[in-house]
């Protein structure tokens, strides 16, 4: 998916703001005014150094709900739309990026547990729609010394004291906690996995192995705790997991995406990407998928959609402005959707800034009105983001 | 009144360029003073600050650190800690004393640290908006891979990409420059001149410590005990979370007795100074008796003459103290180097050069000179109002005056040696209390100087007078009648003898004592150890393989390992000796045993017992009683009962010494750091040093030592530590000479007019010259025998006080009569050197020429 495959390179980025993490102080502002301070050696590994995502796959589970480190990025993505007993909301994200620095073949032999070439990045948010509060917190962390890693049998990914697991009876675990802020769920699939693209390669662009591996959990029933600030909610609600992984799929003209992941109450899905080129346009590998009640995925093709932003909000911090409401049409599908925001500042602050929120929907599929819940990504509103790539 | 007092200014102008070599002696006695001063206080605050940016620069903003024992931390703790969210700012660290010959062959700490933690912690260059991920890349991946901040890459001549080599623990290590940072400030940029940074992995790799870290630093907030409490239940036995500040503080405080002896030094060099000053304005005021009496006839006040003479001094040192600071910032170079060479050698490695010029110390230089100055004049300008028009016009009131002054001077100056030793008395370990007590018995036995002088010359009199006629008679007489102007400059030459003798046989004393130690505690006779750094306590350790070798060698009738550690305690960091020699306990001298040697030996063996060096159970307290020491292990907290105190002059933090198989069952360290071989009786130990020098050096670049060169070796690092206490000391010789020579200078020159007469009256001009040398010679030889017994005083006070407290070291005191002796000639041929001027102006001056001053 392209949305998750930008963010992933964006752990790229978020390296970039790490190198100079050590090696800097974050507290200093005018960061942006300071001539280049580290010169150094070195070349990023090429794409063809990785495995590469160029044809059909046999998946294997729960293996490949592990890690893939000859593949340059992967992700656990997690979002959902939560409420206590009494209704109050809360949305989720918790996401967790992989990231290889060099390929299978140039990876030296080292001694030391904390040598490593594999780096995880970990996003993790909280919409407290009632107060619209929205927290957000970042972390980097390397794979290795048991700091932060992925494994198999069991399956687990953790950053610290963020971490996913999948527990024998096939729920999916996920725990973070952050300033004041703990949140634990328990996730149990309602459908089937979904294989997005072709069985599961998605093409992002005409060159071979210009693809990923994609799978998705459209629904996961939630279950879990939130502790915030000394109080503690028990919290029911839907969730959506992304697992992707891949080499490359960067595209020169990107300036950003808007993605939709939308759980309705007629018990279907439905998923819609569009990719904005720098001329303002949107690319022809734009997608979605629809999934109906009973688990079977359709694609949908750049024409197959439109979108519509019918609303603005500009960030106080960034100074970006974001279209945070939208109507979505899929005529073939008979959907007619309008998305808006739980609550308009839900923009993540961290080495890279983008929009991701909890949003409602509502409107009609096939002429009977259905409502329902999700998850909206927006990127590259805080400046373009290809600049920095 | 402001044209008056600028028409009395005027005449003091005129009084000083009309007597110029007055004013330079006084001149360059205070500003050589004045630059003893700067040059220390330089010295000082630049180590001390170089110490602090070179702890600053490792420890960063941590508020707390979880170390373990000398092996470090197991490395999984990181994770451990972190995954159980119990700490959310935590750095891992890995860091060690390194050298390279591409970089100077000096000092550098290679600091390991993992970039994805660390941002809290340290900053080392300016955000950056061009920065590559290459450059993490290469950073996290390429084994070897380190940064070095621009300035010293540039220095050394290094660009990225270039390889160089890393002296870690015997052992060379390739490394890679794969980055250079900009330091964003002044203080970065010095904080960075010692730091070789690295990825952890990196640093485990170049170190060889693929499993552990050297400490977890932390931000902690500030009320966090709930917080700390929870970590503590996660650290396993050996380990310990503690706040930053103890430790640094712990180690500050050892080098601070260093640094406040220095001190005292070079304020004694100030005090000699202030003493010239006062002998030298006192003597401008009698001098200028007649002139002040004429001044006060003619109507000007009390106020306008003590404002004259204040101006005087004022003027002269203000001159000198610009001079001095000069002086003092040339000097301080010097001694930057000599006090941090002695630093690295004794405490700590500094890592941090070239430090800016302390503006502080040069503002203390200023204030000190002008403030000493005016103090020191304002005694003789107050005497200058104080006098009435008439009685200024005699002398002799004046010289009566000062025969009563000096009695009771002798009974101040009495009372004063007496407060002294009742100071030195208290017990108290603040040494500047017992500098207090110091100074204060010094300042008195030279305040009973006029008055023993005084006689000194009527025995001298007697003694010289019988078989000398006239001059014999009469060169005594001289001197206890000029005694107004010459007491305060034979006070001072005294001072400054006394203390040359005291600091001298302190010296001694010390120097005895170590060569006697060196003497029992090295029984080997060819020595290996890996490299370490000084007295930093860094944990080199011996290659297996070599120890193997050694233990093998055809020529050892035995070999002895012994395992060399700083370990943690209640206290602070202390030296743990974990031995293996069975004859190590007979091989002290003890302070105390608790039995005889061979029983605690037993105890210590069988693990039972330990025995500390003096200098840790002074620190902590240690009595045959009180005998508890708690030290951190690898086990948690261990107390050991201390069964006897040695003899130690290595560690002045302390050291203590245990049976190598209790150390092996509290810490979990395999690790030699010495060897000590005792060879058969016909082996010839220069030759099995040079080979296996030369055999274990493809092992590892070990030292390998015969027991001779070692001994030299010691001996050599000691001399040089008391470098800088021979500089100071023969400053303050050299200021007191100036002092001696301008109040001799001047007295004899103004006798001119009554050497004359005496001229007229037939003495020849051989007689007055032997007459002036006589006065000279005699001035130095009470001065130089004055100072013998004060110079005692001082060395034993140095020995059994100031030594013991500042260091805890026991000293053999030797009452060395050489030194004795020297003390003697200084001050005679320096009384002698300043009557060399006027006894040769006096033979030249023809007696009309003399009396035409009448």
């Amino acid at each position: 998916m392209t949305r998750r495959r930008i963010v992933g390179t964006s752990i790229v980025l978020g390296l970039l703001a790490l190198g100079v993490l050590a090696l800097t102080s974050l507290l200093d502002s005018d960061a942006t005014d300071r001539p280049p301070t580290l010169d150094a050696v070195g070349a990023t590994a090429p794409s063809n150094a990785f495995a590469q995502a160029d044809g059909p796959r046999p998946f294997a589970f729960p293996e490949d709900h592990g890690p893939h480190p000859d593949y340059r990025s992967e992700w656990w993505y997690l979002t959902g739309n939560l409420q206590t007993p009494n209704g109050r909301a809360f949305g989720y994200q918790l996401t967790l990026f992989r990231q290889a620095l060099v390929g299978p073949d140039q990876r030296p032999d080292r001694r030391s547990d904390w040598a490593t070439d594999q780096l995880y990045m970990g996003h993790f948010a909280l919409s407290d729609i009632a107060n619209r509060r929205f927290h957000d917190a970042e972390r980097f962390a390397r794979s290795a010394a048991n700091v932060a890693g992925a494994q198999t049998g069991p399956v687990e990914v953790w950053l610290e004291d963020w971490a996913i697991e999948w527990t024998p009876e096939g729920n999916i675990q996920a725990r973070a906690s952050q300033a004041g802020l703990d949140l634990d769920l328990t996730l149990a699939p309602q459908k089937p996995l979904v294989f997005q693209g072709k069985n599961g390669l998605s093409q992002k662009g005409p060159e071979t192995g210009n693809a990923s591996y994609y799978y998705s959990y459209t629904r996961l029933a939630a279950e879990g705790t939130l502790r915030l600030n000394g109080q503690e909610f028990k919290l029911t609600g839907t969730s959506w997991l992304d697992r992707e992984f891949g080499t490359s799929f960067l595209s020169e003209d990107q300036v950003g995406w808007d993605w939709f992941a939308l759980q309705l109450s007629n018990g279907t899905e439905l998923m819609l990407y569009r990719l904005r080129k720098s001329d303002g346009t949107r690319s022809r590998f734009s997608s979605g998928t629809f999934v109906d009640a009973n688990g079977g995925a359709q694609h949908l093709d750049a024409e197959d959609f439109r979108l519509e932003s019918t609303e603005h909000w500009t960030s106080p911090r960034s100074g970006a402005t974001y279209p945070v409401a939208w109507t979505i049409s899929v005529p073939d599908l008979g959907v007619e959707l309008t998305i808006e925001p739980k609550m308009r500042d839900q923009e993540l602050s961290g080495a890279f800034v983008y929009w991701e929120g909890a949003v409602r929907a509502s409107g009609r599929t096939n002429g009977e009105s259905v409502s329902g819940e999700g998850y909206l990504e927006m990127t590259g509103y805080a400046g373009s983001l290809q600049g920095r790539f | 009144m402001m044209r008056e007092t600028r028409a009395l200014g005027r005449a003091a102008w005129r009084h000083l360029v009309r007597h110029p070599w007055q004013g330079a002696m006084m001149i360059i006695g205070v500003a050589l003073g004045v630059a003893v001063v700067v040059a220390i206080d330089v010295a000082n605050t630049s180590a001390s600050r170089a110490f602090e940016l070179s702890t600053q620069a490792v420890a960063g903003r941590a508020t707390h650190a979880i170390r373990g024992g000398p092996d470090g931390l197991d490395d999984d703790l990181y994770a451990r800690l972190k995954r159980a969210g119990v700490v959310r700012r935590a750095a891992p660290v890995v860091t060690q004393y390194v050298r390279s010959p591409q970089l100077g062959d000096r000092p550098f700490q290679l600091l390991g640290i993992d970039p994805f933690a660390d941002a809290p912690f340290r900053d080392y260059v300016a955000p950056s908006d061009g920065l590559a991920v290459d450059d993490l890349s290469a950073f996290l991946t390429q084994p070897g891979a380190v940064l070095l901040s621009r300035p010293v890459a540039e220095r050394y001549g290094l660009t990225p990409g270039d390889a160089f080599t890393l002296a870690i623990g015997g052992y060379e290590r390739e490394a890679t420059l794969v980055g250079v940072l900009n330091p964003r400030d002044d203080l970065r940029r010095r904080a960075m001149s010692g730091l070789i940074l690295a990825d952890i992995a990196t640093a485990q790799e170049l170190t060889g410590q693929a499993e552990t870290l050297d400490r977890i630093d932390l931000i902690l907030p500030k009320d966090a005990k709930a917080q700390a409490s929870r970590i503590r239940e996660l650290l396993p036995a050996g380990a310990r979370l503690d706040p930053v500040g103890a430790r640094t503080g712990a180690v500050e405080q050892m080098t601070a007795a260093f640094q406040t002896n220095l001190t005292a030094l070079s304020l004694l060099a100030l005090v000699v100074g202030v003493f010239l000053i006062y002998n030298t304005m006192t003597f401008a005021v009698v001098q200028r008796r007649a002139l002040f009496g004429t001044l006060r006839a003619l109507g000007a006040t009390r106020q306008q003459v003590f404002q004259i003479v204040l101006l005087e001094a004022g003027m002269i040192g203000l001159v000198s103290t610009v001079l001095g600071v000069g002086l003092g910032i040339v000097l301080g170079r010097g001694a930057v180097d000599l006090v941090t060479r002695t630093i690295n050698d004794l405490y700590f490695t500094l890592t941090v050069q070239d430090m800016p010029l302390p503006v502080g110390s040069l503002v203390k230089g200023g204030v000190l000179g002008i403030g000493a100055t005016l103090i020191a004049a304002a005694a003789p300008a107050a005497e200058a109002a104080a006098t009435s028009p008439r009685s200024a016009l005699s002398r002799a009131g004046l010289e009566s005056k000062t025969h009563r002054v000096t009695a009771w001077s002798a009974w101040g100056g009495l009372a004063g040696v007496a407060s002294g030793l009742a100071t030195l008395a208290w017990p108290t370990d603040d040494l500047t209390v017992s500098f207090l007590g110091t100074s204060l018995v010094i300042v008195g036995a030279a305040m009973t100087t006029p008055w023993l002088t005084a006689r000194l010359m009527n025995g001298a009199g007697r003694l010289l007078g019988g078989r000398w006629r006239p001059i014999g008679r009469l060169a005594p007489r001289e001197v206890r009648g000029s005694l107004s102007r010459t007491s305060i400059a034979v006070a001072a030459l005294v001072v400054a003898v006394s203390v040359t003798i005291g600091v001298g046989l302190m010296i001694t004393s010390f120097r005895t004592t170590v060569v006697d130690w060196l003497d029992t505690s090295l029984g080997g006779d060819v020595y290996v150890w890996a490299p370490s750094f000084g007295g930093t306590g860094s944990a080199a350790t011996l290659d297996p393989e070599i120890v193997d070798r050694v233990r093998t060698l055809d020529e050892a009738e035995r070999v002895d390992a012994l395992r060399r550690v700083t370990v943690d305690s209640p206290h602070g960091p202390i030296q743990l000796d974990a031995v293996e020699n069975p004859a190590d306990g007979a091989e002290h001298s003890y302070l105390w045993t608790t039995g005889p040697v061979e029983e605690i030996w037993e105890q210590v063996r069988k693990g039972e017992a330990v025995i500390a060096s003096e200098p840790l159970a002074r620190r902590v307290g240690l009595s045959k009683n009180e005998n508890a020491l708690t030290l951190f292990t690898d086990e948690g907290q261990e107390t050991f009962k201390v069964v006897g105190v040695y003899y130690d002059y290595e560690s002045s933090r302390g050291a203590v010494t245990m049976w190598h198989e209790t150390y092996r069952q509290l810490w979990n360290d395999p690790s030699w750091t010495a060897l000590s071989v005792k060879l058969q009786t016909n082996a010839d130990a220069d030759r099995v040093t040079r080979e296996l020098q030369a055999e274990l050096t493809s092992i590892q670049s070990v030292q390998v030592r015969a027991n001779r060169e070692l001994r030299a070796e010691a001996l050599a690092v000691f001399d040089q530590t008391f470098v800088i206490t021979g500089a100071l000391q023969l400053l303050a010789v050299v200021v007191a000479f100036i002092g001696v020579l301008s109040a001799l200078l001047s007295l004899q020159l103004e006798k001119i007019r009554q050497f004359g007469i005496l001229r007229a009256l037939g003495f020849t001009a051989r007689e007055i010259w032997g007459l002036i040398t006589l006065e000279t010679g005699l001035i130095g030889a009470s001065a130089g025998l004055l100072a013998m017994p004060t110079g005692l005083g001082l060395a034993l006070i140095l020995v059994y006080v100031i030594n013991r407290r500042a260091f805890g070291w026991t000293l053999l005191f030797q009452p060395d009569v050489g030194t004795l002796v020297n003390g003697l000639l200084i001050s005679i041929s320096a009384a002698l050197l300043a009557g060399l001027y006027p006894a040769y102006r006096m033979r030249r001056t023809l007696t009309a020429h003399a009396l035409r001053n009448e």
